[in-house]
């Protein structure tokens, strides 16, 4: 019976294990929680480890304020969630950072601190920038850096098809560009017209560029943005592939160096430098001509609501530290985002000349939750990506889609 | 192959006494009473459940009955609203849709899930060479993390630099939109289902022809049947309670399946491959603003649909047995 | 095994295509994590990664190592913990038939429609109260949410083949009930609890919402949480992403066969012995 025996003796690790399992469980309570000295940051940089410059900032920034700082990086569509959650469980970390459409349904949450509270001084701020994180006349949150987009194109693509990218001023010579491109068996641009807020993120500058408004979005201007994307997916100069295509997915395909334009972001101006071919920027066309206004893309610091107001201060201290012009200057490169001092945007294009495009791209950017729209602005974003989905995929023309989309952002 | 013969004889100890009688006991067995004692077998999981099933499942009643707003969920005081929130699912026009896409994905995948893994189990039930190895590879699908597994078959049916359509021109098919026209969209995402549920339906099904007495076969054998007589006159009848419960689990999961959707299309274009799971995710957590009450009632309907399937499979394991 | 050599062979073959064919969006994803992302849409696809990089499989070694240790023992803590809730649970089920049996079935078929997500959110409450949050035994209850259910069915339904003559035979040796399921019941339902413990490893191995939920913040991270390192706020690396699915699923996937052979010899052995 040594079978036996050697069952016995795996049993016995079996119940050894359990106990320690709940044994350790019910030792570890009691430490945890936000209580000790240390202050909790949560960010949306998953990708910056703990060596990385933005841990070592943090980290900095904790002892000057004479605290120690207990960071955590969250994938950023988790991050939300994740903030309503802690919120609702009174744990709230004393530093959030989150995408800039978020801040308005937090602050309608009554999760974040107003700058009544939290005395942070935003003065500094762009107010372009600032107006995300605004609404009702109060301030929730200090923007970290800004990004937004524009038209990078394929300098080798363009040459090859005799177009100058310069005469790309207006959607008709946009189009019309697009269509040499094309003569020469190149393809002509790429996007993201994903059904998320990304989309709606992309989408946004040709509606805007029609003079459109995001209170009225069967407006005859917001069908010709639509019918402007459509018409592109329908002539071939677009891939059909957009509909499903994230903003990397998007960057992947003009990356193969077949696509005469793309649009995307600041972010990817890194990359960019990794490109196999020479690349440009220009301000993304408005329908008449001139730099359509972009919205702008970017995290805000904020400081969520504590049972223990005292906690403030300190907190206060390591957000004014994190935004400081030298540090703001550190993030921002890291992240290849603009800044959102005016002192600062002036360092960085004097450092980086190519730069420059993006700094005034960003001054004339949009925020989304802007004009008074707040928590208004999910639910039309939500009505506007279907809308640019069911036209694009030729389940509706964009003149019904957008009719549709209209209904479903007013009602309820 | 000593350790393959030796698994059957192993096998066949357990197995023999039961080809005298079929399986599960007599019915005059059950009716005996006082077996409260065998609580104590049951006792650790009951309190498991009780401690880590019931305040989930609760909150999610809670959370359908209430008409929560971002504000009421932070700070509590949402107001009863009885059972408004899911008139709101029922009424509103992409019910209907969802609900059809719902049946089909679910109907499908099942369908072919189960098909499928049953023939990959008969096939690697004969032992041959490397057999053991092969299924144990069959499995490793299920180690990749989803969001990578379902993101490499949105890379594979891309429109445009997608390998299935790269592999369709080679044959002279046109390109076709997998993932981003109304008409496939749905397809697409059962193909990729499928493939991820072949190996549950394999391993089990698979431990369960392992159950099987090889004597059954052996006297068969003599009787001169074919292997399709076989299948149907031993293996099926003999397979019918794990195959149930094989086919009621995978309901259960298909069911619930919503990120493999939402990774490949976000249930998208236009609600075309939305399912009611991914409906209740995109009401409660995908959006900006989220809308917990609906995103709670379409998720406790879908409680309901599996409680209408776990009826259905008690009447036809009763029907069995009492047979 | 009477049948002859050529013919298992030619079996060994279709077997061959068959795990090729399941395993081909395996090797895309092995064929992406060597991939420059100037190739990575390509049109026509690169079959091979010609002018392909170890980028991403730097960064994986670099970084990912401390998170697979995480995962093998939540992975491990999740088997044990499951088996040993839910095998004495399917024996009751399946052959003690106490009142109430089939109520307590159907509780459980319930408990695993509540989405993912809502369990995790129940979780957070609970754990933070307890004050577990990021703890490995925190992380392992967790996850044993996602296979207790399950098992608990699989081994009724397999339990209840096991002849009673067998259990009877135990009980006029007399053997108590826990002493016939221990030396009886256990022994012969092998099978059953190499499958289950297959799927809870495997469902730990890849869970990603009560990682993401109960344990993002601490030092427990699993292989799932890893990959977050690699999908920025507007960008994703996705070789990085790729390999470290392949990084992570290697010895996984060594695991199981070894553990299948492992299984097999030990029938073998209680097979000789008794």
């Amino acid at each position: 019976m040594t079978g036996l025996s050697r069952r016995r003796r795996l049993a016995a690790v079996a119940v050894i294990a359990l106990a320690t399992v709940t044994g350790s469980a019910c030792s570890s309570s009691g430490d945890g929680g936000a209580d000790g000295g240390a202050y909790l940051v949560w960010d949306p940089y998953p990708q910056f480890a703990d060596d990385s410059e933005w841990v070592a900032l943090l980290k900095k920034c904790g002892t000057s304020a004479g605290v120690t700082v207990e960071r955590t990086g969250y994938d950023t569509t988790d991050l939300t969630n994740k903030a309503l959650l802690a919120a609702q469980q009174g744990n709230s970390p004393d530093v959030l950072i989150v995408d800039n459409p978020v801040i308005s349904t937090l602050a309608e949450a009554g999760a974040l601190t107003t700058t009544d509270d939290n005395k942070l001084d935003v003065s500094a701020m762009e107010k372009n920038l600032l107006g995300a994180g605004q609404s009702n006349g109060k301030t929730y949150g200090v923007p970290i850096g800004a990004n937004t987009l524009a038209l990078y194109y394929n300098k080798d693509v363009l040459t090859a098809a005799g177009v100058d990218p310069a005469a790309v001023k207006d959607w008709t010579s946009l189009t019309a560009a697009l269509t040499k491109v094309k003569a020469k068996g190149k393809k002509g641009i790429t996007f993201s017209a994903i059904g998320t807020e990304e989309g709606s993120f992309q989408f946004l500058p040709w509606f805007w560029g029609s003079g459109a408004q995001l209170t009225s979005l069967d407006s005859p201007q917001a069908v010709s943005a639509l019918t402007l994307w459509t018409d592109w997916l329908k002539q071939g100069h677009a891939p059909n592939s957009v509909i499903n295509n994230t903003q990397t997915t998007s960057w992947q395909e003009f990356a193969t160096g077949d696509y005469a334009f793309a649009e995307n972001g600041t972010w990817q101006l890194a990359n960019a430098e990794k490109l196999g071919f020479s690349y440009g920027t220009i301000p993304i066309p408005a329908s008449a001509g001139g730099p359509a206004p972009a919205p702008t893309g970017g995290e805000f610091v904020s400081i969520p609501v504590q049972k223990k107001t005292s906690r403030y201060e300190t907190s206060q201290k390591l957000v004014t530290c994190l935004t400081n012009a030298d540090n703001l200057l550190t993030t921002d490169t890291t992240l290849s985002y603009v800044a959102p001092v005016a002192a600062v945007q002036e360092r960085q294009a004097t450092a980086d000349p190519k730069l420059k495009v993006w700094v005034e791209a960003v001054r004339a950017a949009k925020g989304r939750t802007g004009d008074d729209l707040g928590t208004k602005y999910p639910k039309i974003s939500e009505a506007l990506w279907t809308a640019v989905q069911s036209a694009l995929s030729g389940g509706k023309s964009p003149q019904e889609a957008l009719a549709a989309a209209q209904t479903a952002a007013t009602t309820r | 192959m000593p350790s393959t013969t030796e698994t059957s004889t192993a096998v066949r100890d357990q197995g023999g006494a039961a080809s005298a009688a079929p399986p599960g006991p007599p019915p005059s067995r059950a009716r005996r009473p006082s077996r409260w004692w065998a609580w104590g077998f049951l006792a650790p999981v009951t309190i498991y459940l009780a401690a880590f099933y019931a305040y989930p499942l609760y909150r999610n009643v809670e959370l359908s009955l209430r008409e929560y707003t971002v504000r009421s969920f932070v700070q509590g005081g949402a107001p009863f609203a009885g059972l408004d929130n899911y008139r709101t699912v029922l009424t509103d026009p992409a019910f209907g849709p969802t609900l059809t896409h719902t049946v089909v994905f679910t109907a499908a995948s099942l369908v072919f899930q189960f098909t499928i893994g049953m023939a990959l189990a008969l096939f690697f039930h004969q032992h041959f060479p490397l057999s053991r190895t092969l299924r144990a590879l069959i499995l490793v699908p299920w180690l990749l993390p989803l969001i990578v597994s379902a993101s490499t078959w949105s890379w594979l049916l891309n429109s445009d630099s997608g390998l299935v359509n790269a592999a369709l021109g080679v044959v002279g098919i046109d390109p076709v939109n997998w993932l981003t026209s109304p008409g496939w969209s749905l397809t697409s995402v059962i193909i990729a289902n499928v493939w991820i549920g072949i190996p549950f339906n394999l391993v089990v099904l698979y431990s369960g022809l392992q159950a099987i007495p090889t004597e059954m076969y052996e006297a068969s054998a003599l009787d001169g049947a074919t292997g399709w007589q076989r299948f149907w006159g031993i293996t099926f009848p003999l397979l019918r309670p794990v195959s149930l419960i094989t086919l009621l689990l995978g309901l259960i999961y298909t069911l619930k399946v919503f990120d493999i959707i939402w990774i490949m299309t976000k249930g998208g274009p236009t609600g075309s491959s939305a399912t009611l799971a991914t409906w209740s995710y995109r009401l409660g957590f995908g959006n900006l603003l989220p809308e917990f009450g609906p995103g709670a009632a379409i998720g406790n309907l879908l409680i309901v649909l599996a409680l209408i399937a776990g009826l259905v499979y008690i009447r036809i394991e009763r029907r069995q047995q009492l047979r | 095994m009477t049948t002859s050599t050529p013919r298992a062979w030619w079996k060994t073959g279709v077997g061959l295509v068959l795990t090729g064919l399941m395993l081909f969006p395996v090797y895309w994803m092995i064929n992406v994590s060597f991939t420059r992302d100037q190739d990575m849409r390509a049109s026509p696809p690169h079959l091979f990664p010609t002018n392909g990089t170890l980028d991403g499989y730097r960064a994986v070694l670099d970084q990912q190592l401390p998170y697979l240790g995480t995962s093998f023992l939540v992975g491990l803590g999740t088997v044990v913990l499951t088996v040993a809730l839910a095998a004495p649970a399917g024996y009751a089920l399946a052959k003690l038939r106490p009142p109430g049996g089939p109520a307590l079935s159907f509780l459980l078929l319930i408990a695993q429609m509540i989405p993912g997500i809502i369990m995790a959110m129940g979780f957070y409450a609970i754990y933070l109260t307890l004050g577990v949050l990021n703890t490995l035994p925190g992380l392992i209850l967790a996850d044993t949410t996602l296979a207790v259910p399950f098992a608990v069915l699989i081994f009724t339904a397999f339990m209840s083949g096991i002849p009673d003559e067998l259990l009877q035979a135990a009980v006029v040796d007399g053997a108590g009930r826990l002493r016939t399921f221990w030396s009886v019941v256990l022994p012969v339902s092998r099978n059953s609890i190499v499958t289950v413990s297959l799927f809870a490893f495997l469902w730990s191995w890849s869970d990603f919402i009560f990682a993401s939920t109960l344990a993002g913040g601490g030092d427990y991270q699993p292989i799932t949480l890893g990959i977050y390192h690699y999908i920025g706020n507007n960008n994703q690396q996705w070789n990085a992403i790729m390999a470290t699915a392949v990084v992570a699923s290697i010895p996984a996937a060594v695991l199981l066969v070894l553990a299948q052979r492992y299984v097999s010899m030990g029938v073998t052995a209680g097979a000789v012995k008794d």
